[in-house]
């Protein structure tokens, strides 16, 4: 199989030259990403997502271990012609949109009318046409991500890194930049998408990865996980309300949640007790609850280390 | 080629402002000409000629000192670095910049040059050849400053560059010739100590030299650039 990125026990520490010290900031991060997926990439702030992507775009040089990018090694130039770029906090010219976003096709080496037609496609695609001819410098924060993604999409690439590509947009933007995404992905596309906002990442990712402090943490497919540990959440009256640790009552209605595979046990128990089933409801957990039992796990994980 | 032209044309469009200032200083000293009595004033004249041009090398030492800082700082090169750009072209267009913004200078400076020193009577016959020594000088020094620059902050990248560029003219007392090492002490004092006079001799072995030793900091650059982080704060 072809992979579109992947880590091979990648470990990079920053040293400060005047104070000697030292931070690890990913520590043996191994991750494959296959072609045609999109890739939830999560973490707490910190947590090494930055560094990943750096060293997979070639802007830093890991301490050991290596990685490929479209078949080839990180930082080899040529690779990064097929790979669209949005980094945190975009930064670019200020020039008017359109010439910006042409200025980008062209070091990916577009040219002529091909490179006026992707700049348009690209600037229409993240809904900034009727904005092509005003400058960046002027624009707001959102407008500056649109266009930010506009350049990253100009070279039509196979592959598509995002760091927080969502997190200025407003949520009608945020709703066509989801839709751009799957329309990608529908096209053949990878994307590989660093974003905190989880409920983004919860409908449009195949798979996921977390990674804390450095370290991969979880890893699956969204579906998967999603469904990994569910719970079901009983309502019932007639019971009381100590019956089931962590119940709450209101007006004689007793309402608590319990592991799925439990269900059948906790029923017979109320019908044990006296007590009258109202309702029997999955409870769906969902992308935020997850990143939080991992990464609050990892804390008690290193405490307890420490 | 293509893309060195890009990062080129683009660094003289994001420092503009400075060329325009530049430009506008070395217009006044045109008007200052046409106002004076440069008959009367002539030696004046040609001393600030002089002065005028060779502070291009001086700016072309801060331009190359704070190119890549700047980039880096407004995080501005991650979107370049993002695309089939390798880091040598990144480089090359940096140089490419700093001399088509030296030139834009020189060239200014020639037509007002050719001008007022016309009028005030010099030859103006080697006043070109003078302009083709400062881009040349100021070639070779934007590119130490930018070499400087890939691993010290702006103003220290100045001052190892000061250095280095100075060293010339230390070198000048152990023996003739000595001070063609770096030639940018060489083709910025045959500037100063010209007399435009038509017979005076300008060589081509200076000029050579200033290229051929921009390639190899240009080289060693390179080098060390291909190992720096670029994504990590400047601060």
């Amino acid at each position: 199989m072809v992979f579109a990125l992947e880590f091979e026990n990648l470990t990079k520490e920053y040293r400060s030259f005047a104070s000697r010290r030292r931070l690890l900031a990913l520590d043996g991060f191994s991750l494959r990403v296959e072609t045609g997926e999109i890739f939830g990439f999560l973490g707490p702030n910190g947590a090494g997502k930055s560094t990943a992507i750096h060293l997979a775009m070639g802007f830093m040089r890991p301490t050991s271990g290596t990685g490929r990018m479209l078949g080839q090694p990180f930082g080899y130039a040529r690779a990064r012609r097929r790979v669209g770029f949005l980094a945190e906090n975009v930064a670019l010219y200020h020039r008017r949109a359109e010439s910006l976003v042409r200025f980008y096709g062209a070091l990916n080496g577009l040219r002529g009318s091909c490179l006026a037609k992707r700049a348009r496609e690209a600037l229409e695609a993240v809904g900034l046409q009727d904005q092509a001819s005003r400058n960046v410098g002027k624009f707001s924060r959102g407008m500056l991500q649109r266009v930010g993604l506009a350049q990253a999409l100009v070279n039509d690439p196979d592959l598509l890194i995002l760091d927080e590509p969502t997190s200025a947009l407003d949520p009608l933007a945020r709703v066509a930049v989801r839709e751009l995404l799957l329309k990608a992905r529908e096209d053949g596309k990878t994307i590989f998408l660093s974003s905190h906002l989880l409920s983004e990442v919860e409908l449009v990712c195949d798979r996921v990865a977390v990674l804390h402090r450095g370290r991969l943490v979880r890893l699956g497919r969204t579906v998967d996980l999603l469904q990994s540990g569910e719970q079901t959440e009983i309502v019932a009256r007639g019971i009381a309300a100590n019956a089931f640790a962590g119940a709450m009552v209101q007006d004689g209605v007793v309402r608590f949640t319990i592991e799925s595979s439990k269900q059948r046990t906790a029923l017979e128990r109320v019908w044990s007790l006296g007590g009258e089933i109202l309702s029997v409801n999955p409870v769906r957990r969902s992308l935020e609850d997850i990143f939080l039992e991992v990464t609050a796990d990892q804390e008690s994980k290193g405490e307890g280390a420490q | 080629m293509r893309t060195i032209f890009l990062i080129a044309v683009n660094f003289v469009r994001e420092q503009r402002w400075p060329i325009l200032v530049l430009l506008l200083w070395v217009l006044l000293l045109a008007f200052l000409g046409l106002v004076t009595d440069v008959h009367r004033q002539r030696e004046d004249l040609l001393f600030i000629f002089k002065q005028v041009a060779v502070y291009v090398v001086v700016f072309s030492v801060f331009f190359g000192g704070s190119a890549i800082h700047n980039e880096r700082k407004s995080r501005r090169i991650l979107a370049v670095l993002s695309k089939a750009v390798g880091r040598q072209q990144y480089l090359s267009g940096l140089v490419g910049g700093i001399t088509i913004a030296c030139t834009i200078y020189c060239f200014a400076l020639g037509i007002t040059g050719s001008w007022t020193l016309g009028e005030a009577g010099f030859s103006v016959q080697q006043v070109w050849f003078l302009m083709l020594y400062l881009v040349a000088a100021s070639m070779l020094a934007g590119t130490i400053a930018l070499m400087f620059s890939t691993f010290l902050n702006p103003f220290f990248a100045a001052g190892a560059t000061a250095m280095v560029l100075g060293l010339p003219a230390l070198a000048a007392h152990v023996g003739a010739g000595w001070e063609y090492i770096i030639p940018v002490y060489s083709l910025s004092a045959a500037v100063l100590k010209s007399s435009f006079n038509p017979s005076g001799d300008l060589l081509w072995i200076p000029l050579g030299v200033a290229v051929l030793e921009t390639i190899v900091f240009w080289v060693l650059a390179a080098r060390i650039f291909a190992r720096m982080d670029i994504a990590v704060s400047v601060e």
